[in-house]
């Protein structure tokens, strides 16, 4: 371990000890800056973990927590099969929910939400066909009828399968577990259209570049062939789109894994149904991609501000890396210029084989009007590396879906995520890390800011460590910071641990601004309004920072000063 | 008792910036400005009684900086001065008084607890601490209605007995805001992010500091000795009429503590003074104190000349605290 990464480890050690916790397993709260008492408390599966049986005092006067520790031990007999886990999850509810010493400080826990739990716990995701969505139905027409038909066997076997699924999916409305605190109302009460083929001109696109590497720009969801250049990539290495894929072999290997995927929602059945093509990032055994691979989402048709039409584009990335390859991804999501209110639909499936890494950094700054859904799914092979760092802080609706599935031992991940609301906003993530092997290691850290009154944060994040999966390492920590009266987080950070020997912490703090770190400021002749937007910053620049290459992380840096500015909420 | 005198026959009021802070080597006249103002916020007053205990000891003292007794212009004055904690309203400072003039250095010592720390935080205007009573007259001025950043813009500075970390926050950016935020308040153009690397790149020879502790982040990961440097380049690159340092030789081995003392007596001129807490004589043989006060449970029981600390040190406190 380097002394960055010792140093970082100590911080989260110090931050999961100093501040306020509020730590959930399985139940999710929503939080809101109010001057009453919150109720918090702390609940872990593991009898060791730190955050049991220690006293969190709030020093804030606004907010006083009275932080009840819990502990207990899950402890299962061998060999359950998945539905037999639901009802072990069920039973813990339940547990909780009649434990005495927990009713003073929960008394809100109804039977009702557990009904609620157990439902979705059950049910893994492939969605029931009990009656069809009309609206969805109209959709998947529209988007079936934006494209041509494909020639391509795997292209034409993803839109199949995706249709199939669509028909017996619904709108998620806010009754879904998953879709509890996100309104997607918003897309569906627009006039969804789908791209049909890329603009005329491209003009717009920056040729002159003054980036330090080429991006392969995809507009409104379509690959533009222009901006392809694999001279750089070392021999073997292919970019572009998987119908101009030449290459039998690699051909084969995208066709065993794309689109193979059990936990996909209606978002991913459409991006199935209405991608154009796939683009595809190959890096063969034992090659190392030095630059990184710059992939530029650009949405350029889309209505102004206040208008009802939604142009939806489908972009989707498949990226396969082969044993001991290494590659750098960087996704950023942008809106053209007067180009408002638009929905990007996107879909990345990253497969890392055995001791392969991939470094994949993702900045979405899109209009604060348009909807940004995405979903990134990972399969991580055994010794293999995934590193995802993400700034995301565009869309009126913007929800990341991560999921990522080890299927190998001594795997190592690490989620790094930042969301900022500065407008009337949601910035949803939610994230699945599933251990099945032994000796994994996973870290994950999201932060999130709300500046505006009607803006909020929604984050759940689960990591499963399954039977088989021990002396795992695993943590999690969420920090928010909420800026304004009314901003609202809504955060599920939530472990689940059935094997026994395992390492694991998480925690979730809410906070405003130390006032400790405030004062030091001012005693060194900074006035608090300035203070405050150097710490609201450095909340998020610690994620920032984690961005690997420079000239994403000075693009980052100065668009989030920029909106931290334009709100003046990095002080009020 | 020359500036009693001034005070009352002071100026009007339409007077320049009541005060000039100093960051850098021209003085502030702050002499005549301080008494312009005080006719405006403090009522003339006499000093108490162990101020000129402790005005007397100075004269005697080799190392006193100030010239005759009447020449001296007080700097910050303290009288009967009470402070609670704000969230309990428990009563840490039970009515200290001191009075600290230009050019001389004071040392407070006292046992664990004793409020030596919490008067000073109480001085810089640290939230966690209620003033209930008393005065503080900071160059002729009410400190105790000025916001912490006016303080500190007003020639105050303290070194935090333990400096918290700001994570996120590069040392430097800090240190640029810092300064930046004086030169506005002198009515000087900011400084660029170069032309503040070159001011401040001499100053860490001063501290013995390597480059390196610019780009990290305030304090974060820093070792106790570490942080106090950091402390006391934030003093040499901001300058301070008052530089208050609360136990800044703890935690330092000889070498650090050598390159401290250098670096504050370096700082030191004949207008500025440092008020310093500490439980070692070592420091005090370093930078020679004009007075020692004792404190104990939220007072100042004992004032006196360096032989002071001898006596301490030999006897302990219960030979103080028993008179
Ligand atoms: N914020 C606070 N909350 C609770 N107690 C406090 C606080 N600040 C000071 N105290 C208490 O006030 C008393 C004086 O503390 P202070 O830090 O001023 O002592 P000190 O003289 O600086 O001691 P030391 O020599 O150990 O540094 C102590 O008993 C301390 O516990
Ligand atoms: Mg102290």
């Amino acid at each position: 371990m380097t002394t960055a990464e010792k140093s970082r480890k100590k911080h989260y050690k110090e931050n999961t000890a100093r501040e306020r916790m509020i730590s959930f397993c399985g139940e999710l709260e929503r939080w809101e800056p109010r001057p009453y008492p919150c109720r918090c408390f702390v609940l872990c599966f593991r009898p060791l973990c730190p955050l049991a049986n220690s006293e969190f005092a709030s020093p804030s006067p606004l907010r006083k927590s009275t932080a009840q520790p819990w502990c207990c031990l899950l402890r299962r007999a061998a060999g359950l099969s998945r539905s037999s886990m639901a009802a072990l999850a069920f039973t813990h509810q339940n547990f909780l929910q009649f434990t005495p010493k927990l009713t003073p400080s929960k008394p809100k826990l109804k039977p009702k939400r557990t009904k609620t739990k157990l439902s979705i716990q059950t049910i893994p995701t492939s969605p029931q066909a009990s009656f069809t969505d009309q609206f969805v139905l109209q959709l998947a027409d529209s988007l079936e009828d934006s494209l041509p038909s494909s020639s391509s066997l795997p292209l034409q076997k993803l839109r199949d399968n995706s249709s199939e699924t669509l028909v017996s999916t619904q709108w998620p409305s806010r009754k879904d577990e998953s879709f509890r605190f996100t309104d997607t109302s918003f897309i569906k009460n627009s006039d969804i259209k789908p791209i049909s083929r890329p603009p005329e001109s491209l003009a717009f696109l920056d040729v002159s570049s003054d980036a330090q590497f080429k991006s392969f720009d995809f507009v409104d969801g379509f690959l533009v062939d222009s901006s392809f250049d694999s001279s750089n990539f070392p021999d073997g290495v292919y970019v572009g789109s998987l119908l101009k894929l030449s290459s039998e072999g690699i051909l084969k290997r995208v066709c065993e894994f794309l689109g193979d995927f059990e936990w996909g929602d209606l978002f991913w059945s459409v991006n199935g149904l209405g991608a154009p093509d796939v683009t595809v990032v190959y890096v063969p055994e034992g090659c190392r991609v030095e630059n990184p691979i710059y992939l530029k989402y650009i949405s350029v048709e889309g209505g102004d501000g206040g208008s009802k039409k939604m142009p939806v584009s489908n972009p989707r990335v498949f990226v396969l890396v082969e044993k001991g390859g290494e590659v750098g991804i960087v996704e950023e999501f942008v809106g053209k210029e007067g180009s408002e209110c638009y929905w990007t639909n996107s879909v990345l499936e990253v497969v890392v084989g055995e001791g392969g890494k991939v470094r994949h950094s993702y900045v979405q700054r899109q209009s604060l009007s348009a909807a940004h859904i995405k979903w990134t799914s990972v399969r991580q092979e055994s010794t293999s590396t995934y590193e995802l760092v993400e700034v995301s802080t565009g869309g009126k609706l913007s929800r990341h879906n991560v999921h990522v599935q080890q299927v190998g031992s001594d795997t190592v991940t690490e989620l790094t995520t930042f969301h900022l609301s500065v407008g009337d906003q949601t910035q949803d993530l939610h994230s699945r890390i599933i251990l099945d092997h032994p000796r994994g290691y996973s870290q994950q850290l999201h932060k999130c800011i709300v500046a505006h009154s009607s803006g909020q944060a929604v984050f759940d994040g689960n990591v499963k460590v399954n039977r088989y999966a021990q002396q795992t390492d695993a943590g999690q920590l969420t920090r928010s910071l909420l800026l304004e009266p009314r901003a609202t987080v809504n955060v599920k950070p939530n472990l689940q641990i059935i094997a026994d020997d395992v390492k694991c912490s998480h925690g979730a703090a809410i906070s405003d601004l130390e006032d400790s770190q405030l004062f030091y400021f001012q005693a060194r002749g900074i006035d608090l309004e300035t203070a405050r937007k150097a710490l609201v910053f450095s909340f998020g620049a610690e994620v920032i920072d984690r961005l690997p290459y420079a000239f994403v992380q000075k693009q980052a840096k100065d668009h989030v000063k920029e909106l931290l500015e334009s709100t003046g909420k990095g002080s009020s | 008792m020359a500036w009693q005198i001034q005070c009352t026959a002071s100026s009007p009021p339409a007077s320049p910036p009541p005060f000039t802070p100093k960051c850098l080597p021209p003085r502030s006249l702050f002499f005549t400005l301080s008494a312009t103002s005080s006719s405006r916020f403090c009522p003339p007053h006499m000093p108490s009684l162990r101020s000129v205990t402790c005005s007397l000891s100075a004269v005697e003292s080799p190392t006193s900086t100030a010239g005759l007794d009447d020449s001296k212009t007080p700097l910050l004055e303290v009288k009967g001065l009470t402070a609670v904690i704000a969230e309990t309203k428990q009563e840490i400072l039970k009515g200290v008084n001191l009075v600290v003039h230009q050019g001389e250095i004071h040392a407070i010592m006292g046992k664990n607890g004793s409020g030596k720390s919490t008067f000073s935080k109480v001085l810089v205007g640290h939230p966690d601490y209620e003033v209930t009573g008393g005065s503080v007259v900071f160059k002729g001025e009410n400190l105790l209605d000025m916001e912490p950043e006016e303080r500190s813009l007003a020639g105050l500075f303290m070194s935090f007995q333990a400096p918290i970390e700001i994570p996120g926050v590069n040392n430097i950016d800090f240190l640029h805001m810092a300064y930046n935020a004086r030169r506005k308040k002198l009515g000087e153009p900011e400084l660029g992010p170069l032309e503040f690397y070159a001011y401040i790149y001499p100053k860490l020879d001063l501290v013995n500091m390597k480059t390196d502790f610019l780009n990290r982040n305030v304090n974060e990961g820093f070792s106790g000795g570490e942080r106090k440097r950091n402390e006391i380049l934030q003093l040499a690159v901001l300058g301070a009429d008052l530089a208050i340092l609360d136990e800044i030789d703890s935690g330092l081995d000889i070498d650090a503590l050598r390159d401290v003392a250098k670096a504050v007596n370096g700082l030191l001129t004949p207008k500025n003074s440092v008020l310093m807490i500490t439980h070692y004589r070592r420091l005090l043989e370093v930078i020679k104190p004009t007075c020692i006060h004792i404190m104990e449970d939220g007072r100042i029981i004992k004032t006196g000349d360096s032989s002071l600390a001898k006596v301490l040190e030999e006897k302990g406190y219960t030979s103080i605290s028993a008179e």
